[in-house]
């Protein structure tokens, strides 16, 4: 048995360590916000957050995972995230919405780091989340507002 | 002593002459690897250089002696997605080498991983050296981390070096086993760490 400690509850599961954490979340505890996308960490769509900094649930094993706090799209709270919704919100920022979810947590992790990021920053930090959608732009405006409503 | 212990052997082995041949056989050369760390001149050390330097320039260690970002498999190309060194050498923010790589490889999403995965030091920056100068960096105290001759010879043992030996699906090991790998640098630092002009 594994213990996996989800937006503040403990879960006992029967798995494997090696399974995908993305597995555990969506099969296991059916907390469908965390997307899969591509299934080898390339395209950000399963991001969630271990003690705080970005993952790649699809990548990393349920047993690296095991003792820290795993936040999932659903468990996020605080001044950066209401400030990031909120300006994901305001500017209309999703179209197809399938990524967002790893877009948002993503961007929860690079304002946690730099609160006033440049545009540079914004690519660099959001390089890895992929948005077939093409919202780049309205994603990077709305991370420049939300910096602005944290400043 | 070691009569004794031949004996021994050769009395569990009896039934089984052949085994007893290859176990001499492998004896002898682990003698004859002892025997030449202990007398390597720089002849000898310039000579396991050219091996040990095959290894060093392998995509396996090259890939992550970068200056900027790493670059990925067999055939080099840019990491994707895009990454960079940031100041701890593991990334950036929400693009850290940890939020992807374990610290084992992941057979399921093919991500290969060892602890402290991350970029090598700036001042190891290997590419582009030939291998004249890849040696007086690996051996030079300010670029190789305060490491002794001795220390890089443990160094090549260390998790993270130790994957280029196991780097998962699709990815090709290392050119030399580690443990031929070891006794080369035990021989290249016994004879002086010589180096190429």
């Amino acid at each position: 048995m594994i213990t996996l400690n989800v937006n503040g509850e403990s879960h006992q599961l029967d798995v494997s360590p090696e399974m995908p954490l993305l597995w555990a979340i969506r099969d296991k505890l059916n907390l469908t916000g965390t997307k899969f996308g591509c299934g080898h960490a390339m395209c950000g769509a399963c991001v969630v957050h271990l003690d705080g900094e970005a993952a790649r649930s699809c990548s990393i094993m349920v047993g690296e995972a095991a003792g820290k706090k795993i936040t999932t799209i659903e468990g996020i709270s605080g001044p950066v995230a209401e400030a990031v919704t909120h300006a994901w919100q305001s500017l209309d920022v999703v179209q197809c919405g399938y990524c967002q979810s790893g877009q948002i947590m993503s961007a929860i992790v690079l304002l946690n780091e730099n609160k006033n990021p440049t545009d540079e920053d914004i690519n660099l930090g959001m390089e890895g989340n992929i948005c077939r959608c093409g919202t780049y732009l309205r994603i990077r405006r709305a991370i420049h507002q939300a910096a602005k409503a944290l400043a | 002593m070691a009569n004794r212990n031949l004996y021994r052997t050769n009395q569990r082995l009896g039934a089984r002459p052949g085994l007893l041949i290859v176990l001499l056989i492998v004896l002898g050369t682990g003698g004859a690897v002892w025997g030449q760390t202990q007398s390597a001149g720089a002849g000898d050390s310039l000579a396991a250089w050219g091996k040990i330097v095959t290894v060093l320039q392998h995509p396996r260690c090259l890939n992550c002696h970068q200056l900027n970002s790493p670059l990925q498999e067999d055939g080099r190309r840019i990491h994707i997605p895009h990454v960079v060194r940031g100041a701890d050498s593991h990334g950036v923010g929400p693009m850290r080498c940890g939020n992807c790589h374990n610290d084992r490889n992941n057979l399921t999403s093919r991500t290969p991983g060892a602890p402290e995965w991350s970029l090598a030091p700036v001042s190891m920056l290997w590419q582009g050296l030939s291998s004249g100068d890849l040696c007086r960096v690996l051996i030079d105290p300010v670029r190789n981390g305060k490491r002794s001759p001795e220390a890089l010879v443990e160094h090549m043992s260390s998790p993270l070096v130790l994957w280029g030996w196991n780097p998962g699906p699709g990815l090709e090991p290392v050119p030399i086993p580690h443990a031929e790998f070891i006794n080369l640098m035990k021989v290249w630092v016994a004879g002086g760490t010589a180096c190429p002009k």
